[in-house]
């Protein structure tokens, strides 16, 4: 019931057995075809019923009533929650592994990804200067992710500060002013398509009131794909690596 | 037509429009069912049909009309207690101080149950009494009992305990969800449980009010007529008073708040049938309980996604209420 659990199970090879999913399921795009149940918070328990599931993979997102009474239905539900940093992905697809009788391959798809994470924590040990950075999640207003957020793992991974680190939350709408006074010397805006990036690029420069900010003045605005960034799946590790390559370039050898 | 003719087509169609209405709830869901497959369950039950006719379908169904029933009646006890037929479960604050305990209750992780309540229930129902008191105790001090201004000492207590409700559903950012559904109602969790802990309360409170509704027709004379032709003012007026927090409370507690249920129905019934108070009652019941089982079908089958009910009876009731004013006039 959530896409990073359905992009996590075709990453194991399991998308035939896939019965339903979220309305956001779009990853893999085999993922699209499967019978939709609903959204992230408004599943329909009659469709997930009608489908006689042998296994519920609930995230955290979905309402815990709404799990409850999934379970109470006489339905197996199995409840995972999203956890610390980036660390936390590799329990959970071995635990989705283990639920779903997959446990070697889901040990050799965490160790392979694990690897590529060191892999950049190796090029990033020692490193000098972190880059102050701001994300924006491009839509209304400033809306970008606090201190408890796994992008906020990401970034310090990447070789960078999230200047947003001090909020207590996921995602928060952050104050103009701060930003200002911040004065992020990279921003990434996570953007749906390379249009939403662009719009988000020139409202920065023209219309958000920080144009004066480091990043917008020398021009490093970088894009994130939204899709990927925003899914705690496999994923991140292609997030991980295009932002660290972008924050300490002089690392990976010459350009992005 | 004469009075009890008219009567008695009422409590035809009444029940009719309730059974069709709990047919077409069984039939009618995101997943296509035609009578043939209710047939064919009912000669050879399978485990995904019993899940969805029984378990899902006919206990939203049978929980929508109880909650119904249960808000029309909380409805027609309170405007025959204000001697207003502007009061319901709303306008005097026990729903909204019902939601707020809920929603405190949520919020601070209090799960204990106790009388077949969940922690959030149980909180609902004393909040829910507590601001009606809260209320009945502020508007008696200035002397005399005024039902203006219990019904404005109602309204404002309601309006602040649904910011404080407001204020803690904000405070967890992950609960989208649960504000529209504490705010705006919903039958998308029902299940026999909270059947179960509703029904006999509610079957209580309509027995009461049944046998009390006498003494109801004697408080519309006012209250010192009322003592002086035998009925024990204070007693019965606490009684209702208690059964309607009740009602109200339980209902907001199993389904969140649904407005206009217990303004709009008590009104029709007695268009209907006239102002004695127990057919009214029994009536007020059974047409709630119908309206709001049909708002359900409604709510889920109107769209693709779910609507909260409390959209719904606002959409049929207010422009009702609109009507009623006028006319009034």
């Amino acid at each position: 019931m959530a896409p990073n659990v359905t992009e996590i199970l075709f990453a194991l090879g399991l998308g035939g057995r896939v019965v339903g999913v979220t309305r956001f399921c779009d990853h893999p795009p085999e993922a699209r075809g499967i019978k939709r149940v609903g959204g992230l918070v408004d599943p329909n328990i009659e469709v997930i019923r009608s489908l006689d599931p042998d296994l519920v993979i609930a995230f955290r997102g979905n309402p815990l009533r709404l799990v409850d009474r999934i379970g109470k239905l006489g339905l197996p539900v199995f409840v995972l929650d999203i956890g610390e940093g980036l660390e936390a992905l590799f329990p959970l697809i071995v635990k989705i592994g283990r639920v779903t009788r997959s446990d070697g391959r889901a040990e050799t798809l965490a160790a392979s990804l694990r690897r590529r994470l060191e892999a950049v924590d190796e090029v990033m040990a020692g490193v000098g200067t972190r880059p102050k950075v701001f994300v924006l999640l491009y839509g209304q207003g400033l809306w970008t992710c606090g201190g408890e957020s796994y992008v906020d793992d990401l970034i310090g991974r990447a070789g960078g500060t999230n200047v947003a680190a001090a909020l207590p939350k996921k995602w928060a709408l952050y104050k103009r002013e701060r930003i200002i006074e911040d004065d992020p010397d990279v921003i990434f805006i996570l953007a749906r398509s390379a249009k939403d990036f662009a719009a988000g690029r020139d409202w920065l420069a023209q219309g958000a009131g920080v144009s004066g900010v480091a990043a917008v003045r020398s021009g490093r605005i970088y894009e994130l794909d939204e899709n990927a960034a925003s899914r705690f799946g496999p994923r991140l590790l292609d997030v991980l690596d295009r932002m660290a390559r972008l924050l300490h370039p002089e690392r990976f050898g010459g350009g992005p | 037509m004469s009075r009890r003719a008219g009567r008695r087509l009422f409590w035809v169609t009444c029940l009719a429009l309730a059974l069709a209405g709990f047919l077409l709830s069984i039939l009618t869901g995101p997943v296509k069912t035609t009578p043939g497959d209710l047939l064919r369950f009912i000669r050879d039950p399978g485990r995904v049909e019993a899940a969805i006719f029984i378990d899902l379908r006919l206990s939203r169904a049978v929980l929508a009309f109880l909650v119904g029933a249960a808000l029309a009646l909380a409805g027609a006890i309170l405007q025959g207690y204000f001697r207003n037929p502007m009061a319901d479960p709303f306008v005097v604050g026990v729903s909204s101080g019902a939601s707020l305990g809920a929603v405190l209750a949520a919020s601070l992780g209090f799960e204990a149950a106790a009388f077949g309540f969940s922690g959030p229930g149980l909180l609902a129902f004393v909040s829910g009494l507590g601001i009606v008191s809260l209320v009945y105790v502020l508007s008696l001090r200035r002397g005399g009992f005024k039902v203006e201004t219990v019904l404005l000492t109602g309204i404002a207590a309601g309006a602040l305990a649904s910011a404080l409700t407001s204020f803690f559903l904000f405070m967890r950012s992950d609960s989208y969800d649960q504000a529209v559904f504490w705010l705006l109602g919903s039958f998308q969790l029902a299940e026999w449980g909270q059947v179960a802990s509703v029904g006999p309360w509610f079957v209580a409170c309509l027995a009461a009010a049944l046998w009390l509704a006498r003494d109801m027709d004697l408080l519309a004379l006012g209250d010192e007529a009322a003592q002086a032709l035998g009925c024990p003012v204070s007693r019965v007026r606490k009684a209702f008073l208690a059964m309607s927090a009740l009602l109200a409370a339980l209902s907001v507690a199993v389904s969140g708040i649904i407005g206009f249920v217990g303004l709009v129905v008590p009104h029709w019934v007695r268009i209907l049938i006239g102002p004695a108070h127990r057919p009214l009652f029994a009536a007020s019941a059974l047409a709630g309980g119908t309206f709001l089982l049909y708002c359900d079908l409604i709510a889920r089958n109107l769209l693709a996604a779910e609507l909260p009910i409390g959209v719904i009876t606002a959409a049929v009731g207010a422009p009702f209420f609109l009507y009623l004013l006028h006319k009034k006039r």
